[in-house]
C-alpha cells in the first residue's frame, strides 16, 4: 500500500523536476548557456498566470496560458538583456564566457525574485487546479491534477522529442549542439538557432512554472531552491543530456518521496544530495554527459 | 597628473559627496523635535507591511491627540528582507545615526534574537510584535539587567500552545466529540516549545496525540505527510505551521485528506489567503488575534476602520500588535516624561492599557515570560477563526464568538465524533 | 626602486592611512558599516583566488565561512578563549576546504559548481537537524565579542583586513598566482607546460580556507552571534559575487571596492526599502555587461597610447 502511493506520489513529482530541466539543459547544449534565473522565470509564469487568472477573471486555462505566455516574454528577456549581451561582448574572452553567464543569469535572477516580491509580495499562492476533484486509483486517492500533470508533463516532453528528431529545425538544433563552428560554415545563423532554443526553453519553464504552482503552490521565496533543484538535477543527469535530465528527475523524485515516506519529512532534501556527490565522484561527467 | 589618479580622486570625492550629503539630510530644524520611533521589518510580506502600517497608524492617532509630552512621534522604517544581518544593519542605523528612541522590529523569531543583543548593547526599547520564540524572553528572564530592553507584543509559543489547547477542548472534544489529534509542525525555532507544549496539554483536554509530524519548511510536497498521518486515523490535525500555509492548505483540499486542520497556521490568518489558496481553505481552522467585524475592545473595530481607511484592507493581526506596541512605548515615554532607555523600560513594564486585542500588559522580572505580553482572561487571548466561504469567522471563545464550525464536505468530522 | 615610483603602493598606502583615522571623525553607525565591509572585503579577496585565477565558479565559499563561523562559535561557548577560536575556526575551514577540494581535483565547471553549492546545502541541513548544538536557524550566540567599542571594532577589522590583502595580493603576484592563472585559461596547456596543476589549485584552496574561515570566526565574533542569515546562507554567497565583480575578477584589492561598494550603498539606498537589492544587483549586473573587468580593473587598465 505505503509503496504503491509513493510510486504515485513519486511518479508526479518526478515529471514535474524533469520538465522544469529539461528546457535547462537543452539551452546549455546548444549554447553553452547554464541559466540561473531559471527559479525566476518559472516564478514570473506562475505569478503572472495566478494574477490574471484571480484579479481578472481568466479561469484557471485562460491563466495557464497566460502564464506560460509570460515565461516565454522572460525567456526572451532573460536572453536579449543579460545573455547576448554578454556572449557578443568583445571585452570578455571566450574562455571566461561561462563564468560571467553564470554571474550574469545569477544577478538577473536575483532581480527578478525581488522585483515580483515587490509587485506581489512574497506570499505564496496557488493556481486553481485545472481539473479538480480526486479519484480512487487502486485505493491510493490521488487528485485528478496531479495525475493530469504528470500527462501534460510527458506529453511536453514527447513532442519535444518528436521536434527534435523528426522535423528539420530539430536536427539543426541537434547539429548545432554537437558542431556549432560546422554548422554556421553550412551557412546556417546561429543567432537564429539560439532564439529558437530560448523560444523551447521559455514554453517550457512557463509550462513548469503554471503547472507548479496548480500543484504545489508557489512564492517568490521559492526560486532559489527551484534554480538549484533544476542544476542539480541537469548537472546528475549530465549536461546537455534530455535522457540523462529525466532519468535525474526520477531519481532525485523517489529519493525525496521515498525519505518523505519512510525516514522522516525533515530529511526529505538530504539523500538527494548524497546520490549526487556520489555519482559525481564516480563519474564526473554526470549518468548520461558526454565529455 | 596622471589619468590613473584622476580617476581614483574622481571617485573617491564621488563617495565623500555622498557621504556628506547623506550625514547633511537629517539635520533640518524642528520645534519641539519629535520622538523618533523605528519599525523594521519586511516590506514584501503581509505580515510585515502590517507592523509598519499599524505603527503608522498609532502614530498618527497619538499625534492627533496632542502627542507625548508635547512632542510629535515620528515613525521611522527600515526594510530588512527579513535576514538577521540586514535587520541588525537597519538596527544599527536606525540608534546610531537616526537617533531614534524605541524600536519595533520584526515577525520572525531568528530576526528578533539577532537584534536582541545588539538591544541589550546600545540600550535600546525594542519590542518584535509578533515573533513567537521563547527564547526572547528567556533572554530576558535570565540576564534581566543587559537583556531587559526586550519586549515582546504577542506570545511566545509556549502561551500559543496552552491557547491552542484551551481552544481545542472545546472545539474538538466537548463539541465535535473528538478523541486523537495529529501534532504537525514545520521544523523551526518557535514550533519546538509549541509542540513540546501540546504534546502535554491536548491529552490534558482529552486529545490522545497519535503523531507527531516535523517537515523541513522548504517542502513543497506534503501528499507524504498527509497520507501517512491519515494511516494513524486523528480525528483532528493540529498545525504549527507560519514560512509554510498556502501549500499544504491547497494539498489538503486538493488530496481531499478528511481530517480537519485545526491549530496555528498563521498565513491563513492573512486576509487574502482566500485567494492565494483559490478558494481551497473554506474549513480551515486557525488561532489568531481577530478577525472583522469582531469588537474584542471598544478600540478594535475603530481601529480596524481606520487602518481599511487609511491602507484599503483589513490588518493581519500584528498590524494590532503594532499599534499596540507603539501606543505602550508613547505612554512609557510619557509617563517618564523622557526618552531615558532605563526609565522607558521601568514604565513600560507598568503598561496597564486598553489595546486593540484585549487588555495590554507585561510580564514581570519574576514572571516565567518576563517582557512578554501577559496572556488569560482579563488581558488577551488569541480568538480562532474559520474560513468559511470566504469570509473569516469568529469560532472561540465562546461568549464573543457564537459561530459554529462548517467543515467542507470532504472532511469526516461526524464520523470521527461517532468512532 | 621602480616599483615605488609607480602610485599605485602610495595611494594604498595614503586610503589605509585615511581609514586608520575613521573612528576619530566618523559615526558610530558608518564605522559599523565599514566594519562589516571590511569582513566581506576579506571574504570577496579569498573567493576571487578560486574564481578569478583559478577559474573556478565556487558556489561554496560560505561553506569555509560558515564552518570557520560556527567552528570558532563552538569552541568559545565551550569556554576557549577568542584567539584561540579564531585560530581553530581557520583551522576547521581549511579542513574543510581540502574535502571540497577532494572533487574539485576531479570536476570542472558547472559540475564542480554543483558540489560546492552541494556543500553549503548540506552544512545549512546540518546546522539545522543539529539544532540542539548549533541553535539551527536562530543561531547560536557566543560569550565573548571582540569589544563592544565601535571604534575598536572597526581598528580590528581594518587591520585584518589590510594584513589579508597584503598576503593575498602577494600570493596572487607570486608564482602560485601566476600558474593559477593559466591554469584557469587553459588547463591543459598549463599542464603541458609541466605545472602541477592539482597541487596549485589545492593550494589556492586551502588559502581561500584560512582567510575566509578565519574572517568567519572574526565576524562571529563582532556580531555577538554565528547564524544561518550571517554566514551561511546562499544570498551571503551572491553578495560575494557580486563584490568580486563589481570591484574586478582577478585583482584580489577589487574585492574590497566590491565589498565596500556592495554594504555602504546598500545602506545608502536603504531608504528605497525593498527595492535596495534590486537596485544593487541591477549595477552590478551593468558593469559585468559594460566594464567586465570591475571598477578596479577599469580604473588600472591600460589606456589606448592614441
Amino acid at each position: 500500500m505505503i509503496a504503491l502511493q509513493i510510486l504515485i506520489d513519486g511518479f508526479a513529482v518526478s515529471a514535474l523536476y524533469g520538465l522544469g530541466a529539461v528546457g535547462f539543459t537543452l539551452i546549455f547544449g546548444v549554447s553553452g548557456v547554464l541559466n540561473l534565473a531559471h527559479g525566476g522565470i518559472m516564478l514570473v509564469a506562475a505569478l503572472l498566470g495566478w494574477w490574471i487568472a484571480a484579479d481578472h477573471g481568466a479561469g484557471p486555462y485562460g491563466g495557464a496560458a497566460f502564464g506560460v505566455l509570460m515565461g516565454l516574454v522572460a525567456s526572451y528577456v532573460t536572453y536579449f538583456v543579460v545573455v547576448r549581451p554578454i556572449q557578443r561582448s568583445r571585452a570578455i574572452p571566450k574562455v571566461e564566457e561561462e563564468i560571467f553567464i553564470l554571474t550574469g543569469t545569477l544577478l538577473w535572477g536575483i532581480m527578478i525574485q525581488v522585483g515580483m516580491d515587490y509587485i506581489f509580495s512574497n506570499n505564496p499562492v496557488t493556481m486553481q487546479p485545472l481539473i479538480p476533484g480526486v479519484v480512487n486509483l487502486f485505493g491510493v486517492r490521488t487528485p485528478w491534477n496531479e495525475l493530469m500533470i504528470a500527462a501534460v508533463c510527458w506529453t511536453t516532453i514527447g513532442l519535444l522529442w518528436l521536434l527534435v528528431n523528426r522535423t528539420r529545425i530539430g536536427k539543426q538544433l541537434m547539429a548545432a549542439a554537437i558542431n556549432p563552428r560546422g554548422l554556421t560554415l553550412l551557412g546556417f545563423e546561429m543567432s537564429r538557432i539560439y532564439l529558437i532554443v530560448w523560444s523551447i526553453y521559455g514554453v517550457l519553464a512557463g509550462l513548469a512554472g503554471v503547472l507548479l504552482a496548480s500543484f504545489f503552490g508557489i512564492s517568490s521565496d521559492n526560486v532559489g531552491n527551484l534554480t538549484a533543484s533544476a542544476f542539480t538535477i541537469v548537472i546528475l543527469g549530465g549536461l546537455g543530456s534530455v535522457p540523462g535530465s529525466l532519468i535525474a528527475a526520477y531519481v532525485v523524485g523517489y529519493a525525496e518521496t521515498i525519505t518523505a515516506y519512510l525516514v522522516a519529512p525533515t530529511l526529505r532534501p538530504i539523500p538527494a544530495l548524497l546520490i549526487l556527490v556520489v555519482v559525481l565522484y564516480l563519474r564526473p561527467q554526470g549518468l548520461l554527459g558526454r565529455r | 597628473m596622471t589619468s590613473h589618479l584622476r580617476r581614483a580622486l574622481s571617485c573617491a570625492l564621488a563617495a565623500a559627496g555622498a557621504l556628506g550629503l547623506y550625514a547633511a539630510a537629517p539635520a533640518r530644524a524642528a520645534d519641539p523635535e519629535p520622538i523618533k520611533i523605528g519599525v523594521i521589518s519586511e516590506q514584501s510580506a503581509i505580515v510585515g507591511q502590517a507592523i509598519l502600517q499599524g505603527a503608522q497608524l498609532a502614530a498618527e492617532d497619538i499625534n492627533a491627540k496632542g502627542g507625548v509630552n508635547g512632542r510629535k512621534i515620528e515613525i521611522v522604517s527600515y526594510d530588512d528582507h527579513s535576514s538577521a544581518s540586514d535587520a541588525v544593519r537597519a538596527y544599527q542605523r536606525a540608534v546610531q545615526q537616526d537617533h531614534v528612541s524605541a524600536v519595533v522590529a520584526t515577525f520572525i523569531s531568528e530576526v528578533a534574537l539577532a537584534i536582541e543583543p545588539w538591544a541589550a548593547r546600545l540600550h535600546m526599547p525594542t519590542i518584535t510584535p509578533a515573533a513567537a520564540s521563547d527564547l526572547i524572553s528567556k533572554q530576558v528572564h535570565d540576564k534581566y539587567d543587559q537583556y531587559k530592553y526586550m519586549f515582546e507584543g504577542w506570545f511566545p509559543s509556549p502561551i500559543l500552545a496552552r491557547a491552542t489547547c484551551d481552544a481545542s477542548g472545546d472545539l474538538f472534544v466537548k463539541d465535535l466529540h473528538m478523541k486523537t489529534a495529529a501534532i504537525v509542525s514545520e521544523d523551526a525555532d518557535w514550533t519546538k516549545p509549541l509542540d513540546d507544549g501540546t504534546a502535554v496539554c491536548l491529552p490534558k483536554v482529552g486529545l490522545t496525540v497519535v503523531d507527531h509530524v516535523r517537515f523541513n519548511p522548504d517542502t513543497t510536497d506534503f501528499t507524504p505527510i498527509y497520507n501517512s498521518i491519515e494511516a494513524k486515523h486523528p480525528n483532528v490535525i493540529i498545525t504549527g505551521i507560519a514560512h509554510v500555509g498556502v501549500q499544504p492548505t491547497v494539498q489538503w483540499h486538493d488530496q481531499q485528506v478528511p481530517i480537519p486542520l485545526g491549530g496555528i497556521s498563521a498565513q491563513a490568518t492573512n486576509l487574502t489567503f482566500w485567494k492565494d489558496t483559490n478558494g481551497a481553505a473554506n474549513g480551515v481552522v486557525t488561532q489568531t488575534g481577530t478577525v472583522p467585524g469582531l469588537a474584542i475592545t471598544p478600540l478594535t473595530l475603530p481601529v480596524a476602520d481606520a487602518f481599511q481607511k487609511r491602507f484599503g484592507h483589513f490588518p493581519a493581526f500584528d498590524g494590532f500588535t503594532a499599534y499596540d506596541a507603539v501606543r505602550a512605548f508613547a505612554g512609557a515615554i510619557a509617563r517618564a516624561k523622557s526618552t531615558d532607555p532605563d526609565k522607558m523600560v521601568a514604565e513600560m513594564e507598568k503598561t496597564d492599557m486598553e489595546g486593540t486585542l484585549g487588555h495590554v500588559a507585561f510580564y514581570g522580572r519574576q514572571d516565567q515570560f518576563t517582557h512578554a505580553l501577559k496572556y488569560g482572561p482579563g488581558f488577551v487571548t488569541p480568538v480562532v477563526m474559520q474560513w468559511q466561504d470566504g469570509k473569516q469567522v469568529c469560532v472561540w471563545p465562546s461568549d464573543k464568538c457564537p459561530a459554529k464550525m462548517i467543515f467542507p464536505s470532504f472532511v469526516k468530522v461526524q464520523q470521527a465524533a461517532n468512532q | 626602486m621602480q616599483k615605488l615610483r609607480r602610485p599605485g603602493p602610495w595611494i594604498a598606502l595614503l586610503l589605509v592611512v585615511v581609514a586608520a583615522t575613521a573612528p576619530g571623525w566618523m559615526g558610530a553607525y558608518f564605522l559599523g558599516i565599514f566594519t562589516t565591509a571590511y569582513y566581506f572585503g576579506v571574504f570577496a579577496m579569498s573567493w576571487d583566488l578560486l574564481f578569478g585565477f583559478a577559474g573556478e565558479v565556487n558556489f561554496g565559499p560560505t561553506f569555509l565561512i560558515g564552518l570557520g563561523a560556527y567552528g570558532a562559535g563552538l569552541m568559545n561557548n565551550a569556554g576557549i578563549p577568542i584567539p584561540l577560536c579564531l585560530i581553530g575556526g581557520a583551522a576547521i575551514a581549511v579542513v574543510g576546504g581540502v574535502l571540497l577540494a577532494l572533487p574539485a581535483l576531479r570536476l570542472r565547471g558547472p559540475y564542480f559548481g554543483l558540489v560546492t553549492l552541494v556543500a553549503v546545502l548540506l552544512l545549512l541541513d546540518c546546522i539545522v537537524i543539529f539544532a540542539g548544538v548549533t541553535g539551527g536557524e536562530i543561531g547560536m550566540m557566543v560569550p565573548d565579542v571582540l569589544s563592544i567599542d565601535a571604534g575598536v571594532n572597526y581598528w580590528y577589522a581594518l587591520a585584518f583586513l589590510v594584513v589579508s590583502a597584503l598576503i593575498l595580493f602577494g600570493l596572487s603576484r607570486s608564482s602560485l598566482g601566476l600558474i593559477l592563472q593559466a591554469t584557469g585559461q587553459d588547463r591543459i596547456e598549463a599542464a603541458a607546460l609541466g605545472f602541477n596543476v592539482t597541487k596549485h589549485k589545492l593550494a589556492a584552496f586551502v588559502i581561500s580556507a584560512f582567510f575566509s574561515g578565519l574572517a568567519g570566526a572574526m565576524l562571529t565574533f563582532y556580531e555577538g552571534t554565528a547564524s544561518v542569515d550571517t554566514v551561511v546562507s546562499l544570498a551571503i554567497t551572491v553578495q560575494i559575487v557580486i563584490a568580486v565583480v563589481f570591484g574586478g575578477r582577478r585583482t584580489i584589492l577589487g574585492g574590497i571596492l566590491g565589498g565596500i561598494f556592495l554594504i555602504l550603498f546598500g545602506e545608502l539606498l536603504r531608504p528605497l526599502g525593498e527595492l535596495n537589492t534590486f537596485v544593487v544587483s541591477a549595477i552590478a549586473l551593468a558593469v559585468i555587461i559594460f566594464f567586465p573587468d570591475g571598477a578596479l580593473g577599469w580604473l588600472l587598465r591600460p589606456r589606448d597610447p592614441r
